[in-house]
């Protein structure tokens, strides 16, 4: 094997057991707060730092299971985005040390399934794709106020996820003069029950276009992620479906608009979610077998899995363990 | 929501789960006729394509059937996982007949579609169903309560469950279990379900409620529980569903009355157990929890009733429903707004027409007014409940500092009973070791200055001769006399090159040297003693010898060069003067042709540049030398710099890696990494890692060997040094990573990993808590002026009071400068270079003002060189022959001669407190020179040729006056005052415990800086002086309550722009001892 096994070594308690459905758990972007929700309704932030778990809030105002939640750039301050079955969006805000509604966004007519925000370069922008197949972009304008742009009928009945492209201005990579303001090319990917990927992208006049179809799952796109920038002139998306594959889809910049696909691995059961590291070399991907396997692209570009976690029914800690010795 | 429609009576199959893309089979129903009263009959196949956003079904294939069919069912029978078969349609017939039709053969347009046919039944085949456990094994229901099971490997035989029940009835419904595979089921229309064991070949229970208004249309087992099913009825006098467990057989367990008329169909989802379709003749498609009976959702339809309802296998959220008026529709369950498709159905429909003018009326079409209502009927609400398939039992996520955020949910064992556990957890992922390992080593490396064991042991462990040069050049940086050996490395060695040129001059000279000296004694001898004879002929002799009477040297020396009597000419040219000698020696160059006049040339006239500029690549070593022998060091970066860009940018890939090594004389880091990230894949973590631990020796080289200019860092170091610490982070090494990262630079991206990285540490503000960096431990120590008494605690100022929020955050422990004692340049030299080496930071520190508004003035001290290439001699250049003519008035006036004592060259290694500011001794020698010291040949002990390296070797012994920069002493009997309030804060800080009080106290401390000024400056009143006294004895009784009595007398009686600048602090400090007790 090309790679040393990853370890998965067990954080001092810093595993806890909730009462109810969980759907997603975030940090948020120094790694110190835990945003998690879940069936009950709520969504509550703990203070994870030096391996603690404090309720810091618990904040009620869904009316139905929360799917996910995503924290916004600090340099926006403390902001969170939620998004639940009511088919609403509700952006909270800590002020003073107190976690509050800040904004609740109701325009769509199902489930709303997914929220990102968008990279902070571009101001405080938030995806939300829906069942009721489209996707919102809400844009903070300033004084409490949002602006609403809409895709009607981005993925026919659902998009299930969405994934904004790193901010990279196209052309240099490195170098742009300094005082002005980058010419960003604003993109996102967005998966949907239509078994498609689509990539997005601002047209000059602010409306989102469809920009391009990405077809190779053969069920439900379950989650896209859209790797960050590591300052190559290649982008790089994961994708995982309902028909249990995983795909790499990687567009090299200077040929143009030409994405392909590579399969990364076709499991047994469905897969629900990818997640790139920071330093978007590992991907992290959990299955319906309720398995988490780590993957890492080797030299000659085949994507290896370096770690299976898998957790059994005992104390949580002890499954890490396991999950060290279930190595591939 | 509706998705799709397609105008069939008719009954409809999709296709089975593994198959994709989804097909919907359509086969012309027996029982309904559509509004043509047509007879013919045909199966068609539908792809059902969600990409296509019309409400039409794309038709793939229709084959023309002489059959109508009472039921339609699609099984997976031999269809391989890739599903490259697409199973088989299973269809009842009118006559008692089951036809097997091939859809792949149907979609391929092939005549022969029918796999194979059996007319066992008696009358309509109402019921089928396939085993899902056994895709090969179809029951079907017909007349006369016949129940076969066929096997479709060998379909001419069925088999039956058991004995036909008894009194005859008409089969409306069979199902298998879901859960074990032999248990089947069947009901009829009397109201009866009968349940059979294939194993026992026997009915082993009935269910019935006995209250012959069960007329049963539809039967379908629990997707879960195996003893649970339910049965619908017909009936509109009993509307109703009920749920049955096989183990409380006498009553249904419960009843759904959701209908309002009799139900003519259902459908219980295999995602979701708790979503159960039923449609009935009220026109009313629901959505009901079986297990609670509670309507979820309420498809919208029209007023026709549907008869026939499916769920889409592969597509959870998706269902068909057959209704009476002809026509089969698809809808979601996840609701959503129609006006999507319905706008584009108007597009599809204006551009058909033409945009602006459909029908050339020459009027173009009003816009389109959809109905309020229309538009509020549009939106369907989803069920009341998320559907199973929604939820995610799992998923991972990343975050900062290679932290991996697992939720995960047990699978719910209903029947079991079994908890749900659910959990969330943070795992460390960790996934390159030996990277992490050297990355440690560094740090240690860089933590225990063990730079040159560090530098060894990669020189011993170096895979290839390059790597091995470079370490060896990185290792010379810490060692004396580095030039020296570089040009070891070169291939340079003095000693060797000495005793070559020894064996050259014995070879050469060996057997005639005697005769020659002997010569030139007996020429010389009567010269020497007696008197000779000035020839005045006109030979060129005579010519010189008159010139030189009248002084003309200019013409003497151009005779000489014209005869060709070189030595004469520039012995001459000496005499007469520095410019003819300049002029001399050109000319000679000029007439000169050997091989090494160039050196010769560049050597004299000090032109390294041409030799860089223009040497033969191939001789890089050799240029590299020379600019390490003779360069002064303000040009010795800049020309190794020269010679490594052309290096790289002339060479060829082997010499352009060599380019390095010149960079790395150079002390030119950005160069360095640009010239390594071309060779090099450098997104490799481990050669990320090869590249950093060379950057990062080679900036502490630079450090200790360069004061100036280490502070910048380039753009593309940066970009390495956070990609290198984004590494650690995410490898979860955050102190690491934050300890590699440069201090002083504005790089956004190092700007923002540092906050990053502090913040994920735990610390609120980056740089104010900037003590827990690892390397401020480090610095605090190395931030003290030595060993000087009353000295014990640097003054520490929070860092923010530097730096305005926003700014890139001071490094730990930035405090070099401040409180520097007068006699501190004496106590400062320091005693060995290991103790040296602790006063340097670890990274350099940012050029910032040097008078911060509570820095002391005056004396600051830049970090020590352990070399100190500014105060390096080049080699005098030989202006003049070896012989300098001693005495000579003329040559003391020649520039670039050091006129320093010679130096003890034991001492060369020692590092020099010199001024801040660049200032250079270079600068302030001249006249400090004495006039009449022997120039540079007066340097005995150097080695090698004269003109060889020696500038590493000076001390200067003498001393700057020190008057104009330091501080003048605080008067004797002033000075109980400082010692008593640093005495006091020391005390305050050793048992303060919170760091905020002890920034305070840093901070006092920094701050009473300013009386202690005004005591130097004897500008106080008398009698502040002698209220800050009596506060001193306070102090040292311990009554601090007195001394603030005191304090607040001065304050109110003294002039407030007298005292406020340290007032105020010492009121701090003693508010503080007050309340610790100390």
């Amino acid at each position: 094997m090309e790679f040393g096994d990853a370890s998965l070594l067990p954080e001092n308690d810093a595993a806890w057991r909730l009462d109810y459905y969980q759907h997603d758990a975030q940090m948020d972007y120094y790694g110190t707060r835990l945003a998690t929700c879940s069936s009950d309704r709520s969504v509550k932030i703990f203070d994870v730092r030096n391996g603690g778990q404090i309720l810091i809030a618990d904040l009620r105002g869904h009316e139905g299971p929360v799917w996910q939640v995503a924290w916004a750039h600090p340099m926006y301050g403390n902001i969170l985005a939620s998004c639940s079955y009511d088919r609403k969006v509700i952006i909270w805000k800590e002020e003073n040390g107190t976690w509050e509604k800040t904004h609740e966004h109701t325009g769509h007519d199902s489930s709303v399934n997914s929220v990102c925000w968008a990279p902070h370069d571009y101001g405080l922008i938030l995806a939300c794709g829906s069942s009721d197949g489209a996707i919102s972009l809400l844009t903070y304008t300033g004084e409490g106020q949002w602006e609403v742009k809409k895709i009607n009928n981005a993925h026919t009945i659902g998009c299930n996820a969405v994934s904004w492209a790193p901010a990279v201005v196209p052309g240099s990579l490195i170098d742009q003069p300094s005082g002005q303001k980058p010419n960003y090319i604003k993109k996102f990917a967005s998966g949907g029950c239509d078994n498609l990927i689509k990539l997005w992208k601002e047209e000059e006049d602010g409306q989102w276009k469809e920009e391009q179809k990405l077809e190779a799952h053969s069920d439900w796109v379950r989650d896209v992620a859209w790797a960050p920038s590591i300052g190559l002139p290649t982008s790089t998306i994961a994708s995982c479906s309902q028909d249990g594959r995983v795909f790499i889809w990687t567009c090299d910049d200077t040929s143009g608009n030409t994405w392909s696909p590579k399969l990364l691995h076709k499991f047994n059961d469905v897969v629900w979610h990818v997640s790139w590291s920071i330093t978007a070399n590992i991907l992290a991907v959990s299955g319906g077998d309720n398995k988490v396997t780590l993957w890492k692209e080797s030299v000659d570009g085949q994507w290896v899995c370096i770690s299976d976690v898998n957790k059994g029914q005992g104390s949580v800690s002890a499954s890490v363990t396991e999950g060290q010795q279930n190595e591939q | 929501m509706k998705l799709k429609e397609v105008d069939r009576t008719a009954m409809q199959a999709w296709s089975p789960a593994q198959n994709h893309p989804i097909y919907l089979a359509t086969g012309t129903s027996a029982q309904q006729l559509d509004a043509t009263f047509s007879t013919s009959a045909s199966l068609e196949i539908f792809e059902f394509d969600l990409s296509d956003p019309s409400l039409d079904m794309k038709s793939c294939a229709t084959f023309s059937s002489s059959h109508r069919y009472h039921k339609l069912i699609w099984g997976p029978h031999k269809m391989d996982s890739k599903g490259n078969v697409s199973g088989v349609l299973i269809a009842g017939g009118e006559n008692g007949n089951i036809i097997l039709y091939d859809p792949s053969k149907i979609i391929a347009g092939d005549k022969e579609v029918v796999i194979a046919q059996n007319d066992k039944h008696t009358g309509p085949v109402r019921a089928l169903d396939v085993n899902i456990f056994q895709t090969n094994l179809v029951a079907s229901g017909a007349n006369e309560s016949e129940i076969y099971i066929w096997d479709l490997n060998n379909f001419a035989t069925p088999m039956t469950p058991g004995a036909k029940t008894q009194p005859p009835e008409d089969i409306s419904c069979v199902a298998w279990n879901r859960q074990v595979q032999h248990i089947l089921a069947s009901a009829s229309p009397s109201g009866r379900a009968t349940v059979w064991d294939l194993r026992k070949n026997e009915p082993i229970i009935k269910v019935s409620d006995h209250s012959n208004r069960m007329h049963c249309s539809g039967l379908a087992w629990h997707p879960d529980v195996a003893t649970q099913m339910v049965l619908a009825s017909e009936d509109d006098r009993l509307p109703v569903v009920q749920m049955w467990d096989l183990r409380f057989a006498s009553s249904p367990l419960r009843v759904l009355e959701n209908h309002a008329r009799g139900i003519l169909a259902i459908a219980w989802s295999m995602a979701d157990p708790e979503l159960l379709l039923s449609c009935g003749k009220d026109a009313k498609i629901l959505c009901s929890n079986p297990n609670t009976g509670e309507v979820l959702y309420e498809l919208p339809t029209n007023t026709q009733w549907c008869f026939d309802i499916q769920w889409c296998p592969r597509n959870p959220a998706v269902l068909s429903a057959a209704s009476f008026d002809g026509r089969i529709s698809v809808y979601s369950i996840m609701g959503g707004s129609a006006d999507g498709l319905r706008q584009k159905q108007v597009d599809k429909l204006s551009s058909s027409f033409g945009n602006l003018d459909p029908f050339g009326t020459g009027q173009p079409l009003p816009p389109l007014q959809i109905p309020q209502q229309t538009a509020q009927h549009n939106i369907v609400l989803p069920l009341k409940k998320p559907p199973k398939w929604t939820r995610r039992p799992v998923g991972a996520s990343f975050s900062f500092g290679g932290k991996l955020v697992t939720f995960e949910n047990g699978r719910v064992q209903a029947q079991q009973g079994a908890e749900p556990h659910h959990h969330v957890f943070v795992s460390q992922v960790v996934t390159e070791e030996e990277f992490l390992r050297r990355s440690d080593q560094l740090q240690q490396v860089v933590r225990s200055q063990g730079f040159v064991s560090y530098c060894q042991k990669k020189i011993e462990a170096s895979q290839t001769e390059f790597e091995k040069n470079v370490w060896s050049f990185l290792k010379v940086n810490f060692e004396d006399d580095s030039r020296g050996k570089y040009l070891e490395l070169l291939g340079y060695r003095k000693e060797d090159l000495g005793k070559k040129i020894a064996v050259a001059l014995s070879k050469v000279d060996g057997p005639n040297a005697c005769i020659k000296e002997g010569k030139q004694e007996s020429e010389f001898l009567p010269s020497a003693g007696g008197t000779f004879n000035i020839s005045i002929s006109g030979d060129i002799d005579g010519l010189i010898t008159q010139a030189l009477l009248t002084g003309n040297f200019e013409s003497a020396v151009d005779l000489c060069l014209h005869d060709n009597r070189m030595a004469d000419a520039i012995i001459l040219a000496i005499a007469g003067g520095q410019e003819l000698l300049a002029q001399t020696q050109k000319k000679y160059f000029a007439k000169s042709q050997s091989k090494i006049t160039r050196l010769i040339t560049a050597v004299v006239m000090k032109n390294w540049k041409e030799i860089v500029e223009s040497c033969d690549l191939k001789n890089w070593r050799e240029a590299l030398a020379a600019v390490l022998t003779y360069a002064k060091p303000d040009e010795f970066s800049t020309l190794c710099d020269l010679l490594g860009t052309r290096l790289e940018n002339e060479g060829d890939s082997l010499l352009q890696t060599q380019a390095c090594l010149c960079y790395i004389c150079a002390g030119n880091v950005e160069k360095l990494v640009a010239c390594w990230t071309k060779a090099q894949d450098g997104s490799n973590p481990l050669s990320l890692q090869d590249l950093i631990e060379k950057v990062v020796i080679l900036r502490k080289a630079v450090q200790l060997t360069q004061a100036m200019d280490t502070n910048t860092v380039g753009v593309l170091l940066a970009e390495k040094m956070s990609q290198y610490a984004n590494l650690l982070a995410a490898q979860g090494s955050i102190a690491a990573a934050l300890a590699f990262l440069p201090e002083n630079t504005n790089q956004p991206n190092i700007v923002q990993l540092r906050d990053r990285l502090c913040k994920a540490q735990g610390q609120p503000i980056p740089g104010q808590e900037s003590s827990k960096t690892p390397y401020d431990r480090q610095q605090l120590p190395k931030g003290r002026p030595g060993p000087v008494a009353g000295h014990t605690q640097m003054p520490r100022v929070p860092a923010q009071q530097y730096y305005p929020h926003g700014e890139n955050p001071p490094p730990p422990g930035f405090i070099m400068h401040g409180n520097v004692n007068p006699n501190a340049a004496t106590a400062q030299l320091p005693t060995s270079p290991g103790h040296m080496h602790t006063q340097v930071p670890p990274y350099p520190q940012p050029q910032r003002p040097q008078n911060g508004w509570n820095d002391p003035p005056a004396l600051n001290r830049v970090p020590k060189k352990k070399k100190m290439p500014e105060n390096f001699m080049p080699p005098v250049p030989i202006t003049s022959p070896i012989m300098n003519p001693l005495g000579d008035p003329q040559s003391q006036m020649l520039p670039q001669q050091p006129s320093v004592p010679a130096p003890l060259s034991s001492q060369a290694s020692f590092p020099q407190p010199h001024l801040a500011g660049g200032q250079t001794f270079h600068g302030v020698q001249q006249p400090l020179g004495q006039p009449g010291m022997p120039p540079s040949f007066s340097k005995p002990n150097i080695e090698g040729a004269p003109g060889a390296p020696i500038g590493n070797t000076i001390q200067h012994v003498q001393s700057l006056p020190t008057e104009k920069i330091t501080k003048k002493p605080i008067p004797d009997e002033h000075l109980i005052l400082k010692t008593t309030f640093e005495d006091l804060i020391q005390r305050c800080l050793s048992s303060a415990t919170d760091p905020q009080t002890k920034r305070k106290l840093d901070d006092a401390s920094k701050r009473l800086e300013f009386l202690y000024d005004k005591l130097r400056e004897q500008t106080l009143s008398p009698t502040i002086i002698s209220g800050l006294h009596n506060i001193a004895r306070s102090i040292e009784s311990r009554n601090y309550s007195e001394g603030l009595t005191i304090h607040t007398h001065i304050v109110s009686t003294s002039n407030f722009s007298e005292t406020s600048a340290f007032m105020p602090v010492l009121k701090v400090v003693l508010t503080q001892a007050n309340k610790l007790g100390v």
